[in-house]
């Protein structure tokens, strides 16, 4: 199939980056292959994870009603022009995040798994359900999947006792030993995606690039050979990633053969408030998935334990000191405040998506996108009633408009191992899941 | 069991474990999973790791819980100095000195510390590799990984790094924005740039080329466009290496309200020669300037709303270029590579071969082998027959950045050694442990060249090489690396109080209390202080802006200076630092929590346990908004589930509660008066800073075996273990006899047997 490639518009895309950039414009690119596998019989399906810290206010989160979602709740309200394409599920649980601490909130998110208590690197949770659907649906693209976030600084002594950090701030593991970076400068994440330069330059970087692996690659295996069998996973895991990277520099050499790209302005710093920067790093998901160069991308929207404070919706004290409340009235619309925020910010994330044509449809009707935090009320800091809701058609395998809730807590690996099938990954299981969503499985 | 308890109690731990111990710690209750009752019958050193638990609790007298029956003090120090001794007795005859990993990967900071060391080039590589996470304090622990991320970003920086290093043309135009921070008051002198300008910013840019490079200047503006503070002319410098290139007026437009225009000629075409070069931006000093009265107390000016700026502030330098280049210049890297020029009679090769190798050695921080030349030289044949002798060697200097005997620290166990024995590691990977450890950073070949000599071998070899290299300017990265972790300092960047609660903290304010902490922790290095004086000092380093915030008088100027300080000075040591006392705060409030864990971790080597597995939800309580944060972590800790950590943090905290969120001093908040008492986990009471601090210098080995500690921990990359415990305590034993000069704790640790040994797996 023909796919014909029109320019996007300038600047109406990278909306955050503000528009006094007067610099010289980089072209960049958007693989000429954009969705061409993707035809209206077959569409492409993504899967997107937005993870918040520190749960929410479950009183102000949970809509009224159960199975038809009919009215939204205070923090779910500026969703509402999404009401549609919506799923809330209530009561979903992380049993394996006990004992409630900030680090397996979010080590917990995305894997179900327990986290070995540890401060060294013999680290080992399990392998995230972003990264088992990377696996699956993401071998054809560029980069099988892409893990943001938004923390930029370098903190220490912020992570709960006993446990690494890796624990604390990477929501994705490729392996159970493997946790995954996350970028947060939307300068590094598009030239991820898209390279710098010319055409020309562009391929000349990539071939240099693709021989200076091979030298990693020799240098790895001649390592192995002098080692004892210990460290040889090791080295294999290494090997993993070199074999990794050169499928991504092929895939992207390729791309760069093909046809017309457009003309987008490349984000050079990163915007000073919260907000824009959020937006900008959501424009860029956008981007990713409409030009089919990931299908899986994992955000977290701030890291758990967080103490940034969101001065621009007028709440001046920090997020973590607000979430122990002590149910103290006041603090509590303040917290709640905050979620609503964030929810306020993914909903700029699901009109873009839902503005975005793919295919016979929109980038919303292919995609689900799941959002919620690892911890259910920060002030009893336990893992039960998370806060989980799902946007998105998943290419006709979602209704939306619906509230699930659960007479029983009920495992949030449950939903994981459903999004799994309707991204098209069969399994049987996953972590500590104990059957599927049900009412998700009938559209 | 009792009875046979008596019978063999002839030991003092025995007796104390047994009187106040086994009650809860024993085979049938095993409280916190722990029983003592049969491993007190056994020998100490076959329960090491157990006694080693009991000793830590019991020198931080967490054991027994308060309420129970507790030992006195002299008790206390018996059993500890008892348990002690046969630990360390048995350790002496059977070392242990623990498993560093295999492969440990540069961190983000000594990545870019080496190549500043192989190549002379100081690059900010924070927005090219991903950050370190940290763990056990320290972000070189957890550092095994090599994600397929991180992989694709060090083949890119090394590209990126070699092409600058040789000089090779640049393939695009490039742009780099320096942004100043919103929240620097720009009213004052900045220091280095010239007397008699005021605000503006300094900075390193490298040039790759010998070029022009357009260099613009924007002015902040506020939320309509406005430029903030522009009610006169202002003049503004552009400054090169310290020397004007152009001097700029600008002037508030005629129209109100139309700015657009007002700083768009603050550009400048200007030829540089490559290399690194000090940009300079700065205003002219008005000779009138109104807020010369103004200066008591400081205020900040940066907030449209709440301070605003009095006179014009930058935003932003961008340098773009290179534009008409003429060639690779002079550079310190070139000089570096370079050791030798093709002399164009075919021996291109023999020189090519000299280069890598001095370029190897360095970066691989070993000899080399014959076969370690085949890959660079390989691309440096593919280079040079592309595009000559320069780009062969950019792509064997690339080659030599990607492999991972650059990128990693690889530690190879000797062939045929039996699993678990303890053998010393080779001079190579002693030469890196020591560099990396004071200087987070590679060898340099005086060291390397010692090592292979066999000179660190002796003792007197090895102290000179620690004491060149503590002299040495690199081993400032014990003060920007391990400091900087150890205290928390890093996380200055995130201080952001809230601007209404304290409308006058600015980034101005935020780097002098870095400043202050860095230069205080150099003169107990440079000067080789007790380290004791950390905690005890009638001195400290402030500038005009720092001084006003402490309120020490007749301090001017931008400059830091040391000051001595009097008995009833609430300055001096570390606990009395703003930046220490910033970072244990929230934006809006002091947290005795964290500064009691701070004090915990940090100064103790006794932090609150990790939460037990089977802690349940907190308790959803409700508690009184009214309160004052003492009452309400007071409620707090009558969950017992809470107190079970916080009853060991928040005491020690109250101690510091005479200074609020920012480190100023305060006798009262909200029209209550200050209660800073607090007291140690055994039940130690003290009054405010003072007596914090009186009960840590009472027992130095106390704080001394925690920096020791945290020493092993940075120095070795690894979480210390139980089984490093006698090697803490013989650094700690062996500084004594020196008055715990900063230097004995290094030797010490450097001397030990975690750092000098390794167990084969």
């Amino acid at each position: 199939m023909i796919v014909t490639k029109k320019a996007l518009p300038r600047r109406t895309l990278l909306r955050g980056i503000g528009a006094a950039v007067a610099l010289p414009l980089l072209d960049a690119m958007v693989p000429a292959l954009t969705a061409a596998r993707a035809t209206p019989a077959r569409p492409v399906r993504r899967l997107g994870y937005v993870f918040i810290p520190m749960g929410s206010d479950t009183n102000r989160w949970t809509p009224p009603g159960e199975d038809t979602l009919e009215q939204l709740s205070p923090i779910l309200r500026p969703l509402e022009p999404h009401k549609d394409q919506l799923t809330v599920l209530t009561k979903m649980a992380l049993k394996n995040a006990y004992p409630g601490t900030h680090a397996t909130s979010n080590s917990a998110y995305l894997s179900c798994a327990k986290a070995k208590l540890t401060e060294s690197s013999d680290y080992y949770l399990g392998t995230t359900v972003d990264q088992v659907a990377a696996k699956h649906i993401g071998q054809d693209t560029q980069l099988p999947s892409l893990e943001l976030g938004m923390d930029l600084l370098e903190i220490v002594g912020q992570c709960d006792d006993g446990f690494a950090c890796v624990y604390q701030n990477s929501l994705s593991w490729s392996s159970p030993t493997t946790p995954l970076p996350y970028e947060a400068r939307p300068r590094n994440v598009f030239g991820r995606l898209f390279g710098e330069g010319s055409p020309e330059q562009r391929a000349k970087t990539l071939k240099k690039k693709a021989s200076l692996l091979d030298r990693v690659k020799s240098d790895i295996s001649r390592l192995q050979g002098e080692l004892g069998a210990g460290d040889r996973a090791k080295v294999e895991q290494y090997l993993d990633s070199v074999r990794e990277v050169e499928r991504r520099i092929q895939i992207a050499e390729a791309g760069v053969a093909n046809g017309p790209r457009p003309d987008i302005d490349r984000p050079i710093g990163v915007p000073a408030a919260y907000a824009d920067h959020a937006r900008l790093m959501f424009d860029l998901q956008v981007l990713a998935l409409q030009a089919d160069i990931t299908r899986v991308i994992t955000f977290q929207l701030a890291r758990e334990g967080s103490t940034r404070s969101y001065h621009e919706i007028g709440v001046s004290e920090p997020h973590h000191p607000l979430t122990h409340h002590g149910n103290n009235p006041e603090m509590v619309a303040k917290m709640a405040k905050i979620n609503e925020y964030h929810v306020s910010l993914f909903a700029y994330l699901v009109d873009r998506l839902k503005s975005t044509p793919d295919g016979d449809g929109t980038l919303l009707d292919h995609s689900m996108y799941m959002y919620g935090s690892g911890m259910g009320d920060p002030n009893k800091h336990d893992h039960i009633n998370l806060p989980i809701l799902v946007a998105g058609g998943g290419a006709g395998t979602m209704k939306g408009g619906r509230h699930i809730r659960y007479a029983e807590q009920t495992p949030l690996a449950n939903l994981h191992l459903t999004l799994l099938e309707k991204a098209g990954v069969r399994m049987d299981s996953f972590a500590d899941s104990m059957g599927k969503v049900d009412e998700l499985l009938s559209i | 069991m009792l009875c046979a308890l008596h019978a063999q109690r002839s030991d003092p731990h025995q007796r104390f474990v047994g009187q106040y111990c086994t009650a809860c710690h024993n085979e049938d209750v095993a409280t916190a999973g722990l029983a003592l009752d049969a491993a007190a019958l056994r020998p100490v050193p076959e329960n090491a790791a157990l006694w080693e638990r009991v000793v830590g609790k019991l020198r931080s007298r967490q054991m027994p819980p308060l309420g129970a029956t507790r030992p006195d003090e002299s008790t206390y120090d018996d059993v500890v100095r008892s348990l002690a001794a046969a630990l360390d007795e048995a350790a002496a005859v059977r070392p242990d000195p623990g498993r560093t990993d295999t492969f440990r990967r540069l961190t983000r900071t000594e990545y870019q510390n080496a190549i500043r060391d192989l190549l002379g080039i100081e690059l900010d590589l924070s927005s090219l590799l991903p950050r370190d996470e940290s763990s056990s304090g320290f972000d070189n622990i957890t550092v095994g990984d090599l994600s397929p991320a991180l992989l694709e970003s060090y083949v890119q920086v090394a590209d990126k790094i070699s092409r600058l290093a040789v000089g090779r043309p640049v393939p695009a135009l490039e742009v780099e924005r320096v942004n100043i921070k919103p929240d620097v008051t720009q009213e004052w002198h900045v220091d280095g740039l010239p007397l008699g300008t005021r605000g503006g910013t300094l900075f390193s840019h490298y040039f790759p080329l010998d070029a022009e490079y357009e260099i613009v200047i924007r002015l902040a503006r506020d939320r309509d466009e406005q430029v903030e503070g522009l009610r006169q002319t202002h003049q503004v410098e552009l400054l090169l290496d310290q020397r004007r290139v152009k001097l700029f007026e600008v002037v508030p437009p005629r129209h109100v309200g139309n700015h657009v225009a007002v700083d768009t000629h603050l550009t400048a075409r200007v030829p540089v020669q490559a290399g690194p070069r000090q940009i300079g931006v700065t205003f002219l000093q008005r000779p009138w300037s109104v807020l010369e009265t103004d200066r008591e107390p400081y205020r900040a000016h940066y907030n449209v709303y709440r301070h605003p700026r009095v006179q014009a502030a930058v935003y932003e330098v961008s340098i773009a270029g290179p534009y008409n280049p003429r060639g690779p210049g002079h550079t310190p890297s070139r000089d570096r590579i370079f050791v030798c020029r093709p002399d164009g009679a075919g021996e291109d090769e023999s020189c090519a071969m000299r280069i890598v190798a001095s370029l190897m050695r360095q970066a691989f921080r070993r000899e080399l082998s014959e076969e370690d030349f085949d890959s660079p030289m390989e691309f440096y044949r593919r280079g040079r027959a592309a595009d000559g002798f320069e780009a062969g060697i950019e792509m064997a200097l690339a080659a030599i950045l990607v492999s991972p005997e650059f990128l990693f620290r690889v530690e190879r166990d000797p062939p045929g050694l039996p699993a678990g024995t303890p053998y010393r590691i080779s001079p190579a990977e002693l030469a890196s442990r020591l560099s990396f450890f004071l200087w987070s950073s590679i060898p340099d070949e005086e060291l390397l060249a010692a090592a292979l000599r066999g000179d660190l071998t002796q003792p007197e070899g090895l102290e000179r090489q620690v004491r060149r290299m503590l002299a040495d300017r690199r081993s400032q990265a014990l003060l920007t690396n391990f400091a900087a972790q150890w205290l928390h300092l890093r996380n200055l960047e995130s201080v952001t109080p809230d601007m209404r609660l304290f409308p006058n903290f600015d980034d101005n304010l935020r780097q002098a209390m870095r400043r202050e902490t860095e230069l205080f922790f150099e003169s107990v290095i440079k000067q080789d202080r007790s380290v004791l004086d950390l905690l005890s000092a009638d001195y400290t380093f402030v500038n005009e802006r720092l001084a006003k915030h402490y309120g020490i008088p007749h301090v001017y100027g931008s400059w830091f200076r040391r000051v001595e300080l009097d008995d009833d000075s609430r300055r001096g040591g570390l606990l009395r630092h703003g930046s220490i006392l910033a970072v244990t705060s929230y934006n809006t409030r002091t947290s005795p929590v964290i500064r009691g864990h701070w004090v915990l971790e940090n100064l103790l080597g006794a932090p609150p346990p990790p939460p037990p597995a089977d802690v349940p939800a907190l308790e959803d309580k409700t508690i009184s908004g009214s309160l004052s944060v003492r009452e309400r972590l007071l409620e707090h800790r009558a969950n017992p589930a809470c107190a079970s950590c916080h009853s060991l943090m928040d005491p020690v905290g109250f101690a510091l509660e005479n200074y609020d969120a920012v480190g100023r001093w305060r006798d009262s908040e909200g029209g209550r008066p200050i209660d800073a008492t607090g007291s140690f986990p055994g039940g130690t009471s003290f009054e405010g800073v003072l007596g914090l601090e009186k009960a840590l210098l009472d027992r130095p080995e106390s704080f001394v075996g925690a920096l020791a500690s945290k020493l092993l921990t940075y120095s070795l990359g690894r979480v210390v273990e139980h089984s490093d415990a006698p090697a803490v305590r013989k650094i700690v034993r062996d500084a004594r006899a020196d008055e715990f000069r900063f230097s004995s704790v290094v030797l010490g640790v450097v001397r030990s047997e975690p750092f000098q040994m390794r167990r084969s797996r």
